[in-house]
């Protein structure tokens, strides 16, 4: 570098270095608020756009992979960027991140990656894993100390026992979120002995605290978990990209415990139900017992009843015979009866209905 | 832990075959007074089973705010 009147005399290159330079130590990193325009894709790896405001424009650039959410024209966004001139003399801020601002912008954004996202088939309900009945093992991606989590705790320990929970504590809204979650879930996802169900959840919020969860990044990482995944996040009106990508989703964290585990009061109530209901099954069917008992013996009974009628008609029948035939009754009726040899000159008895006579035979005739 | 689950559910397995035993062909009235004694049996030990069971919660060590 030269003097002149003992100003520095400049290469351009290294002015624009210098430059830089200066620009880095006084703005190490901007934020600024703007609205998309002339928002461009170039070879399909770098953005070009410009943010303005009503007086003012300037020149943005990004890579596609840093654009965690969709932007369009229009839009209103807020970037994390450093200030540069180019090697051309251009002043561009290359951005480090962004984000949407306001709730239209986060809509349209969210919008346009669930079309995009949804094009892919990410959202199919072909790709949709079944959570196990009752989880041995599960890990819950989270803050610990959100109230969403503490429900979700809460609700897990009344429902159920016996599940052994691993919890990541990360941070669920705010920049770095997305990252942190994405970690947690490759984490999960490359343990030796996977759990059964990933659960990711978060309470309530804003549009705008809940946007982490429509972090495409984050989105994908879902998609592509190897453990089912059972999300639920905000409350029930809410939906999130992350919702819609998991396998199974959830109203609220607290709703989250209520798929993963069923409720231990309402099995034990069923069992006791159950056993209770077998006890007047068995009465009932002791009673149906008896009285087809009853019934065979009020049959025998009868049966009985009838072939001793039979018998006693047939001896009363029997007896009036052999009462015709007693020897006594025709005796009665004046015949005698005669014992003896009839012979002449033999002696007889002869038996009347009152008498026993001996009688000589004086003589016999053939008749 | 996974094994004291595992023989609830096995318990409640068990208890719904008793319970459908009563439905089935094998129904006999005389051997009925004892499959309720299992199935009674079978739901007084779900019930402290489930009762006493409590969930095991490990926060993990790994932090994931940077990349390791």
């Amino acid at each position: 570098m030269e003097k002149s009147h003992n100003q520095p005399i400049f290469s351009v290159s290294d002015f624009i270095a210098v430059f830089n330079q200066t620009l880095e130590y006084a703005y190490p990193s901007v934020e600024i608020e703007g609205e998309v325009a002339s928002f461009k894709v170039n070879q399909g790896k770098f953005v070009f756009f410009d943010i303005k405001d009503k007086t003012g424009s300037v020149s943005c650039f990004m890579t596609v992979w840093q654009m965690r959410v969709p932007i369009e024209d229009g839009m209103k966004i807020i970037i994390t960027a450093i200030p540069k001139i180019t090697q051309w003399g251009k002043f561009s801020l290359t951005i480090k991140s962004l984000r949407p601002s306001g709730e239209g912008s986060l809509k349209k954004s969210f919008e346009l990656l669930k079309a995009k996202l949804a094009s892919e088939g990410l959202f199919a309900l072909e790709r949709k894993r079944q959570l196990p009945h009752i989880p041995q093992h599960v890990a819950v991606i989270s803050s610990t100390q959100a109230a969403g989590y503490a429900d979700f705790i809460k609700i897990l320990g009344d429902r159920w026992g016996g599940v052994k929970v691993d919890v990541a504590h990360v941070q669920v809204q705010g920049e770095v979120a997305p990252d942190q979650i994405i970690r947690a879930i490759n984490y999960f996802n490359q343990q030796e002995t996977l759990p059964e169900v990933l659960v990711i959840i978060r309470g309530g919020g804003s549009a705008d605290d809940l946007s982490a969860f429509n972090d495409e990044p984050l989105v994908r990482a879902i998609a592509g978990s190897r453990i089912p995944t059972l999300v639920g996040v905000g409350h029930e009106i809410d939906e999130s990209l992350a919702d819609l990508v998991a396998d199974v989703r959830a109203a609220t964290p607290s709703n989250a415990a209520q798929i993963l585990v069923p409720d231990r009061n309402e099995i034990i109530r069923s069992a006791q139900d159950r056993v209770r209901s077998l006890l007047p099954r068995i009465i009932q069917l002791i009673d149906r017992q008896k009285q087809i008992i009853n019934d065979s013996l009020i049959t025998m009974i009868i049966g009985i009843e009838r072939a001793l009628d039979d018998q006693s008609r047939r001896l009363v029948s029997l007896q009036s015979v052999l009462a015709q035939l007693d020897p006594k009754a025709v005796l009665n009726r004046g015949y005698a009866l005669i014992r003896g040899l009839v012979k002449t000159g033999e002696i007889i008895n002869i038996e009347t209905n009152k008498l026993i006579i001996k009688a000589e035979v004086k003589d016999v005739i053939n008749k | 832990m996974s094994s004291t689950n595992k023989t609830i559910q096995e318990k409640i397995a068990k208890l719904n075959e008793s319970v459908e035993w009563f439905d089935s062909d094998e129904f006999t009235l005389e051997a009925a007074i004892d499959k309720f004694k299992i199935a009674e049996t079978l739901a007084n030990e779900i019930e402290q089973d489930l009762s006493s069971l409590k969930n095991e919660i490990q926060i993990v060590k790994q932090k994931f705010d940077s990349e390791k």
